[in-house]
């Protein structure tokens, strides 16, 4: 229908620019781990030649991840953060978007809208909202006193004083990431949550299975490839922030890898350091993506669309 | 003992089983799941309206209200900081603009032209390019800063920070975003339409720009939106490719004022940002609504924001 | 002459890929730094080819005020009396909210130009991004200890002092300061000191009279907890910790020294939920932070320009270590080898040392004093312009004697052995 030059010809600017401005760099993160220091400026010397590399930098970041050391504490924060923020996530998500794709139905178009809504606001935006909260004084911190969540939160041992939420909470850290990341979460939630044809359902409640077991062995395997992009899409970009504890804690005790990066980039002697963790942490991330993609392609093959 | 419980039991057994039943409502909706989902909507928006309702606060405080005033919008005040009259502050309004302007302007036309590629390239190098696309998408951004900024000090030292290595780096974390949104429409249109026209004797370069554009039209209007959204976003790569004062973006700005003390103007340059995008929003589903007028099936600008991403 | 601001200041690529065949630092040269053990002065950590003295970048000695330095030239000073160059922006880079803007508008009225301030989040990240090219002002902040590393890499010009008669108006000392014999580089900014902030309507300790010593209330600071920040500098956090033991060589490169320090500064995670930032002149009069390790500027710039109200004025507090106890220090302005306006960048400096104008900065804004011979804690108490209570805040030329504790530059190992104890006290491990 076409001539068979076209298609690749209209993906080449894209595919160039890509290759140019997000493979290249990486490499260079790579040149930089695996380079030199130059001693006066204390501005990183690549080595673009594999060949030349000098994996002392990288041997001595890896020896920091052994239990005990720095980094390592450093990590397992960050993957305990993550962790706890994806619970949050699906506890308050899944319902959310299950009740609106399935079960809204006036009030549909307005849940949506709702839902939406956050994924417009900026960022940074929230954050500072919940700053103006959590202040003393703030509407937050009275309402959570008032209704009593801050001393059952205080009894449970989750905050260490129920007056000062921004003085180094985990907790607030965690409410952070989870009010941050959410939205983006529940979106493809919904979205594969609203695609599940009625007729499954309906068949195994014909087939004598309670709501709550057709709800478990047909709802929620058909969403899983929701389940998991949406895991996906806000567990890789956790794993890189270094913001939100920075607004909402600013104590060494919540910081997260991405501080740490963040760190060793703004000024000394080791900006290799730096280069060496970011490589690290693509790494580990890169492994997170492959066990996804592997999943959702066995997911794909269990379940005919 | 067992006797004086056990009517106690039962009562308690019916309130709980009467609580069960109301939350579980067997026969309307769940009000178990009405419950969680407006508490979430609440929860997730009112912080917000908070921190709006504080831009117009008679006072610097940011969290006890002392009446109205628009002052931190549009005092001439040099000892207010006032949105659109403190050099800094409107400098940052105008720096995301500008961005996220030049963003859309770049990036949708090349992720539309590597949506049609990649939907329709079969030969060699096509899955490479498809799992290249995938993964700016995953990359957390301070990956994506530091990598960057190592580019442009590193290899293509030609490249000057402030502006324009900001705008190389919204768009490579944009294109992909228009990718997916535009590739979706692509399968759903399927190649029925332009076969035929095709067999009516439309020449190639006709069908694509009479047939298949037009087609495309309210995807590209969806992705242009949403990649003006997320450069207005952007915090980290707008923060390590910056010069300094001159490419500071209104993120950036809260970000700096969120560490130190907020002002309510802090409040209100965020305020503004936000009604600008929410208007383009707007402004892209309308046009959304337009263009797929007449179609059948839950054509909605919402489901394709929905959908991308998986 | 168009160069792109990286080419323009001279210290090319080639340059730096000798030097890293040369010296570069990498983790090779680690073992050598925790070989190297023992002494904390200076001359038993790496030595250069100046006697047997350390050396920092670029083979420049390591200034200590018993050690004068006196730096080379790089290229010839402008030609005096030229015109200033005028329109268009002129851009300071600087610490956040560390001059006044209206000092700065002032100035722009004056020569015709627009200023502008870049800001950055610590000294080191400044010279990074020097280095890097990713800024370039006309005018930078400078701290003593950064001064030969900017020198080496020719990221700063030499001053012709013909532009700046007013240097003159500082303390004698200051006119030819040890770390750069005949102020070739750079001209003072301010001086001050480093100590505890505190409010005295939450914190109930007489901390000046604390026994070891006042550091020691970070250490028994349980009921403060999510209150207590310390200072985001890894040179001040890491020298604070070595005080508290006792130790006053500020500047060791002894890494089990400054390991230990490290060690007792993540006591602190348990003690008070420890914070990090430089916002102490906001958070303790706002009442966000009640203990915090500040410099002496600060509460005077919370009480002359961040206080809700005059009343909590009255509760600030600065424990000041006094002369040979504590860290303390100036930071200066130097002219940026990217300005294209040098002769402009040379009268900012000398506008900065005015009289008038350092005073007016100081008090309107700032908190942070010039080292001007005019201004006296005293005559400033009486004139009503700062309270008594923090007079211990305004420092002398004594200060500075002979025994003062100044943080001085280190060698790349030194200072990749702090950045490395400074990493592991963020992490929070």
């Amino acid at each position: 229908m076409y001539p068979r030059w076209l298609w690749p010809l209209t993906a080449l600017p894209g595919v160039v620019w890509l290759l140019l401005l997000f493979l290249l760099p990486l490499y260079a993160v790579l040149g930089v781990a695996f380079g030199n220091v130059d001693p006066v400026l204390l501005q990183p010397i690549p080595a673009w030649n594999p060949a030349d590399w000098n994996t002392s930098w990288f041997t001595h970041v890896l020896g920091q991840l052994v239990p005990g050391n720095a980094f390592w504490d450093v990590f397992v924060r960050t993957c305990e953060y993550v962790g706890l923020s994806l619970a949050g996530c699906i506890l308050i998500g899944y319902p959310v978007a299950y009740f609106v794709a399935r079960h809204a139905s006036r009030t549909k178009s307005l849940l949506l809208i709702l839902l939406v809504l956050p994924f417009w606001i900026s960022y940074l935006m929230r954050m500072l909202a919940w700053i103006n909260l959590l202040s003393p004084g703030g509407y937050g911190l009275r309402f959570l006193s008032a209704t009593g969540i801050s001393s059952v939160l205080f009894h449970l041992g989750v905050i260490s004083d129920p007056s000062n939420y921004l003085g180094g909470q985990s907790f607030t850290v965690i409410l952070g990431l989870i009010y941050g990341y959410i939205p983006y979460f529940i979106l493809p939630l919904y979205a594969s949550l609203d695609r599940i044809d009625r007729s499954h359902l309906e068949a195994a409640r014909d087939l004598g299975a309670s709501p709550f077991r057709a709800f478990w062995h047909v709802t929620v395997p058909l969403s899983k490839t929701g389940l998991l992009g949406g895991a996906v899409l806000i567990t890789l970009p956790m794993f890189g922030d270094y913001y939100t504890p920075n607004i909402v804690s600013g104590a060494p005790t919540t910081s997260m890898i991405g501080n740490q990066i963040d760190l060793y980039f703004h000024g000394g002697p080791q900006p290799t350091i730096g280069a060496a963790i970011t490589i690290l942490l693509s790494a580990f991330l890169m492994i997170l993506m492959l066990y996804y993609m592997r999943t959702i392609h066995r997911a794909s093959r269990e379940i005919p669309a | 003992m067992s006797q004086a419980l056990a009517p106690r039991r039962e009562s308690e057994f019916g309130y709980t089983q009467r609580l069960r039943g109301w939350l579980g409502n067997h026969w309307g909706k769940p009000r178990f799941l009405v419950l969680v989902t407006w508490s979430y909507i609440v929860w997730s928006i009112v912080p917000v309206l908070v921190a709006i309702q504080f831009s117009f606060n008679d006072s610097r405080s940011l969290s006890s209200w002392h009446g109205f005033t628009l002052k931190w919008y549009t005092s001439t005040n040099p000892n207010i900081d006032s949105v659109f009259h403190s050099a800094e502050l409107r400098g940052a309004l105008e720096q995301s603009m500008k961005l996220a302007g030049l963003d859309v302007l770049i990036a949708t036309p090349i992720g539309v032209l590597l949506a049609l590629g990649l939907a329709r390239w079969r030969g060699r190098g096509s899955g490479a390019s498809n799992f290249l696309m995938l993964f700016p998408l995953v990359t957390p951004e301070i990956v994506a800063g530091v990598s960057l900024l190592l580019l442009f000090s590193q290899l293509l030292t030609f490249v000057p920070f402030g502006t324009v290595a900001q705008l190389l780096g919204h768009v490579t974390f944009s294109i992909s975003y228009v990718v997916v949104i535009v590739r979706g429409r692509l399968f759903s249109i399927g190649p029925s339409y332009e076969e035929a026209a095709a067999d009516l004797g439309a020449a190639p370069a006709t069908r694509l720009t009479r047939v298949l554009l037009p087609l495309l039209l309210p995807a590209i209007v969806a992705s242009a939106a949403i990649v003006f959204a997320i450069s207005i976003d952007d915090f980290v790569i707008s923060q390590w490719l910056s010069n300094g004062a001159n490419s500071t973006t209104v993120p950036m700005e809260i970000y700096d004022a969120t560490r130190a003390t907020p002002q309510p103007s802090t409040d209100g340059i965020a305020t503004v940002i936000m009604v600008i995008t929410l208007l383009s929003v707007v402004a892209g589903v309308l046009v959304y609504r337009f263009f797929t007028r007449g179609e059948s099936g839950r054509g909605s600008a919402i489901d394709d924001v929905a959908g991308f991403g998986i | 002459m168009t160069f792109h601001p990286r080419e323009s200041r001279g210290y090319t690529r080639r340059e730096a890929l000798l030097r890293a065949g040369g010296a570069a630092i990498s983790l090779s040269s680690i073992p050598g730094f925790l070989a190297a053990c023992g002494g904390s002065t200076p001359g038993t950590t790496s030595t250069g080819a100046a006697g047997g003295w350390p050396v920092g970048p670029g083979g420049i000695p390591l200034a200590r005020a018993s050690h004068p330095v006196t730096l080379k030239r790089w290229e010839d000073p402008i030609a005096s009396g030229m015109k200033p160059e005028t329109g268009g922006t002129f851009t300071i880079f600087n610490y956040p909210a560390y001059i006044d803007p209206a000092v700065l508008k002032a100035f722009g009225k004056k020569y015709g130009v627009t200023v502008k301030v870049t800001p950055f989040d610590n000294i080191a990240t400044g010279v990074t991004k020097l280095a890097s090219g990713t800024v370039s002002p006309d005018v930078t902040e400078m701290t003593p200890d950064q001064l030969p590393r900017v020198v080496a890499g020719k990221l700063v010009k030499p001053l012709n002092l013909d532009y700046i008669p007013n240097l003159k108006n500082v303390w004698p000392g200051f006119q030819s300061p040890y770390y750069d014999v005949g102020s070739r580089y750079g001209v003072p900014y301010t001086v001050y000191s480093t100590g505890i902030a505190y409010r005295t309507d939450r914190v109930k300790e007489d901390i000046p009279n604390l026994k070891p010593n006042p550091w020691d209330i970070f250490w028994h600071s349980q009921k403060y907890t999510g209150k207590v920040a310390l200072l985001s500098e890894e040179r001040e956090t890491i020298a604070m910790a070595l005080l508290h033991r006792g130790i006053k060589d500020i500047n060791t490169e002894d890494p089990t020294l400054v390991n230990r320090a490290v060690k007792d500064l993540q006591e602190l995670y348990k003690i008070c939920s420890i914070k990090v930032g430089d916002l102490q002149y906001e958070n303790v009069p706002e009442d966000k932070a009640w203990l915090n390790q500040a410099w002496s500027g600060d509460m005077l710039a919370g009480y002359l320009y961040y206080l809700p109200n005059k009343q909590t004025g009255k509760l600030l507090r600065f424990w000041n270590p006094g002369y040979g106890n504590g860290p303390i220090g100036n930071d200066l302005w130097c002219v940026c080898s990217t300005t294209k306006k040098p002769v402009l960048a040379h009268l900012f400096l000398n506008y900065m040392l005015d009289n008038g104008v350092g005073y007016k900065n100081f008090v309107d804004f700032n908190g942070y004093q010039p080292p001007f011979n005019e201004i006296q804690s005293e005559s400033l108490i009486k004139k009503g312009v700062i309270p008594e209570t923090l007079a211990s805040s305004v420092l002398t030329e004594r200060d500075f004697g002979p025994k003062a504790l100044v943080e001085a530059g280190l060698t790349n190992t030194g200072e990749s052995l702090w950045q490395n104890g400074y990493a592991t006290f963020t992490s929070g491990a």
